[in-house]
């Protein structure tokens, strides 16, 4: 029996239509302008001023925080300027922007194609290198990746989860990775695995990725048999079911243990690293390159065979640059979503720029996106026979439309992962996740000004 | 693009829309609505045809004229609440008795409460109870009208429903039916008791399309038969068996359809077995015990007035707690 998480779920249509397209390397701009917010936690801290000299991999912004990470230049050249510009949100956030020069990197960089086995042994130093690369992790939350490895006192990693599922329609950035860069991927795993005190590795893989299945399975079996460090590592096919790369639902997938409300992974004894992640370990520790590079789809139903894509970008590549070496917008575009279409951000800004967790650049047509117009709740019970952590959205949104905060906290609203799946299910088009995920910030507010008391 | 929508997430909608649901349960209901115009010919053709029409009608002018709101006799649930009406009488039913029982189903049941997803009670239920208690003697005319198609009935039949039978003869008055004759379309009743194997295929249809859950009608089916089981099991010369509760009588009509209506029955699954657990009781006692030879009807109802209750204290499984 393949496994899967035990609660709601659904299942949208793949469209995994850019999954055969071999992942290019995006030419460098003329100019870039790196976000210092391309993390979760604080925004970092520049350190370079206009008309400094740069290099790429060197760093340009230091962590301002516990939580934070530190942010590289991807290009070689001279600093324009450091200062306020849209994100693509169009929030206004610190950027740093480069003019290129050459291609000029610093010290000490392996930037050949040979797979290096040989794990370090030294722990610390191993955990230094993914913190001063300016690791983060590349599924989507951009959690500091350094800190996930480190568990708090008295806490022990019992399973180091490697998420390959890629649940998300259309997204087939870490698909392509784990064909093209399999073995790379499992070196970094063994190396967090290492770091974790030796638990169990699993490469969780949604059953519809086949091939990349059969390539991280062979990967897995060809470094067990020639190197060291590689014992207990191995690949769980999963069934397809969304949002299977939740954190939490992959938990309960792969180990049959739910972490309870408000609580964290390591709670129950897992770390979970998203492969990307895995590849970005790799470079940074095996390779000594900083975290300035991802794979990002192009893709969408109204755009060509030939104008999809997986490119390797480097963080600071305007958005309208991409898309235009790609071919362009195509015309019948309404919507352009960086990310999934379930948990992606829609594009308010293609003059924002690449940071560390750029996933997609997906177009959406008019007829595919636009909601339609509320109607009354049937009471058909569809969203929370959807919802993967339990909850009843249809109830959350009655309540949270009156404002009762009381009843909220009692049915669990701060445990929402936002994951979408209840307004994707409502046949009344209520705007379900809308009105929950304004509330839910609320009720978290209300219990986070309890617990300082 | 010289505009880009930007919302929130999800960007992507299931196709499953109100009305498509709604649709869905149009088309489970067809296999029965076509067995009943077969067999009870131009009579159940008419009584369709107004239930429908008045529904529909009503609806609309209700939400233009006294509502003056957004018109929604295009979710199709109107259509259905016509439908169920229509196949919970009997074929010989006037024309002026079912207008009033649309009348009541739409205007009271539903309209007065707000419209669909508000109303407490099925209305197509509330319809036909309204119907039972004012109009006794059409509601109970079981003269089989001329079909389209012949059964073994023979034309003019004035007998009772096989329940009917039971309860005025006792068990003994029933020992000649034939339960294949039941399973097939071969009883006395309502247009919509016809068949039990066209409503299963409905409920087949239901269950494929995801349309509904399959909880509510298992748990009433398995209480009546269990229910009637220990009954007979003690005294089969005085109870009915349980075979012949499941298919006869509004029971399988009731169950896959009315007491699975969204708006009117419990949001969980446990919620949902627990209704379902009532009404087969309330069904069963009413058979055995009661005044009525029929109890469905009274069940579902009675059900549906605890269902925010129900709601209140059965809840979904949550994630880590």
């Amino acid at each position: 029996m393949m496994k899967t998480f035990s609660i709601g779920g659904i299942h949208p249509s793949d469209s995994k239509i850019s999954k055969d397209c071999k992942i290019e390397v995006l030419p460098v701009p003329s100019k870039v302008f790196i976000s210092v917010a391309q993390h979760l936690g604080a925004p970092a801290t520049p350190i370079v001023k206009a008309g400094d000299q740069v290099k790429v991999g060197q760093v340009i912004a230091e962590p301002a925080g516990f939580i934070s990470a530190y942010v590289h230049s991807s290009v070689s050249g001279t600093v324009k300027s450091v200062g306020p510009r849209k994100d693509l949100a169009g929030n206004n956030m610190t950027h740093i922007e480069i003019d290129v020069e050459g291609d000029e990197w610093i010290e000490g960089v392996d930037l050949t194609d040979t797979l290096v086995t040989a794990i370090p042994e030294d722990n610390k130093a191993i955990l230094d290198k993914i913190k001063m690369c300016g690791v983060v992790g590349l599924g989507g939350a951009t959690f500091p990746a350094h800190v996930k490895l480190c568990p708090p006192p008295g806490k022990k990693a019992d399973c180091l989860i490697l998420n390959g599922a890629e649940c998300e329609p259309y997204l087939t950035s870490d698909y392509r990775i784990m064909l093209e860069r399999s073995k790379e991927i499992v070196v970094g795993a063994a190396i967090m695995k290492q770091v974790l005190g030796g638990c169990p590795a699993v490469i969780g893989i949604e059953e519809n990725k086949p091939e990349a299945i059969k390539a991280m399975t062979a990967a897995v079996a060809e470094l067990q048999s020639t190197a060291k460090g590689y014992e207990g590592i191995s690949v769980m096919t999963l069934k397809k079911k969304y949002p299977q790369g939740g954190e939490k639902q992959l938990i309960d997938a792969v180990m049959g243990r739910q972490v309870k409300s408000m609580g964290l992974p390591i709670d129950v004894g897992a770390v979970v690293q998203n492969v990307a992640t895995s590849l970005a370990v790799y470079e940074a520790v095996q390779k000594n390159i900083p975290l300035i590079t991802n794979v990002m789809t192009i893709t969408g139903d109204c755009l060509p065979m030939e104008k999809q894509h997986n490119y390797k970008f480097r963080i600071g590549m305007p958005l309208s640059y991409i898309a235009e070496v790609a071919g362009g917008v195509p015309a019948e575009a309404a919507k352009i979503i960086s990310g999934g279409p379930m948990m992606g951000k829609a594009i308010a800004n293609m003059d924002a720029t690449t940071v560390k967790g750029s996933s997609s650049l997906l177009y959406l047509t008019a007829e595919q996106t636009v909601r339609g117009v509320e109607s009354a709740c049937i009471r058909c019970g569809k969203c929370a026979e959807a919802c993967p952590m339990g909850l009843e959205p249809f109830l959350l949104q009655k309540y949270a439309r009156n404002s009762m905060m009381d009843e909220l906290e009692e049915n669990a609203i701060q445990d929402c992962i936002e994951c979408g799946c209840c307004l994707y299910s409502c046949p009344a088009n209520i705007p379900l996740l809308d009105i929950i995920r304004l509330a839910k910030g609320d009720v978290i507010k209300i219990i986070r000004g309890r617990g300082q008391r | 693009m010289d505009k880009l929508l930007v919302s929130p997430s999800p960007h992507l909608h299931t196709k499953t829309s109100t009305k498509s649901l709604m649709r869905d349960v149009v088309i489970a209901l067809l296999p029965a609505v076509v067995v009943s115009v077969l067999f009870y010919g131009w009579s159940e053709l008419l009584v369709l045809g107004v239930s429908v029409a008045s529904c529909v009608l009503l609806e609309y002018l209700i939400t233009k004229y006294l509502l003056k709101g957004a018109c929604t006799i295009g979710d199709w649930s109107a259509v259905i609440t016509g439908v169920l009406l229509a196949l919970n009488l009997p074929a010989t039913t006037p024309w002026w008795v079912v207008f009033i029982g649309a009348v009541v189903a739409i205007g009271v049941a539903k309209m007065t409460f707000g419209g669909l997803g508000q109303n407490l009670f099925n209305p197509a239920i509330v319809g036909r109870v309204f119907l039972l208690i004012s109009f006794p003697t059409y509601m109970t005319d079981w003269t089989k009208p001329q079909g389209f198609i012949c059964n073994a009935l023979a034309d003019g039949y004035t007998g009772a429903t096989p329940l009917g039978i039971a309860k005025e003869g006792g068990v003994a008055a029933v020992e000649g039916l034939d339960y294949m004759d039941m399973l097939f379309f071969n009883i006395g009743g309502s247009a919509g008791e016809l068949s039990a194997i066209a409503l299963l295929l409905g409920f087949a249809y239901l269950l494929i399309r995801r349309v509904i859950r399959p909880y509510i009608t298992l748990s009433i089916l398995a209480t009546v038969a269990v229910f009637s089981g220990i009954f007979w099991a003690i005294n089969p010369a005085e109870y009915t068996d349980p075979l012949f509760n499941l298919l006869t009588g509004g029971l399988l009509l009731g169950s896959i359809f009315m007491a699975t209506d969204y708006v009117t029955s419990p949001m969980s699954n446990w919620g949902g077995v627990i209704f379902g657990v009532g009404i087969g009781l309330i069904t069963m006692l009413i058979r055995y015990f009661g005044a009525y030879p029929e109890g469905v009807s009274f069940a579902i109802l009675i059900m549906n007035s605890v269902v925010p209750l129900i709601n209140k204290w059965c809840h979904t499984k949550k994630y880590g707690r």
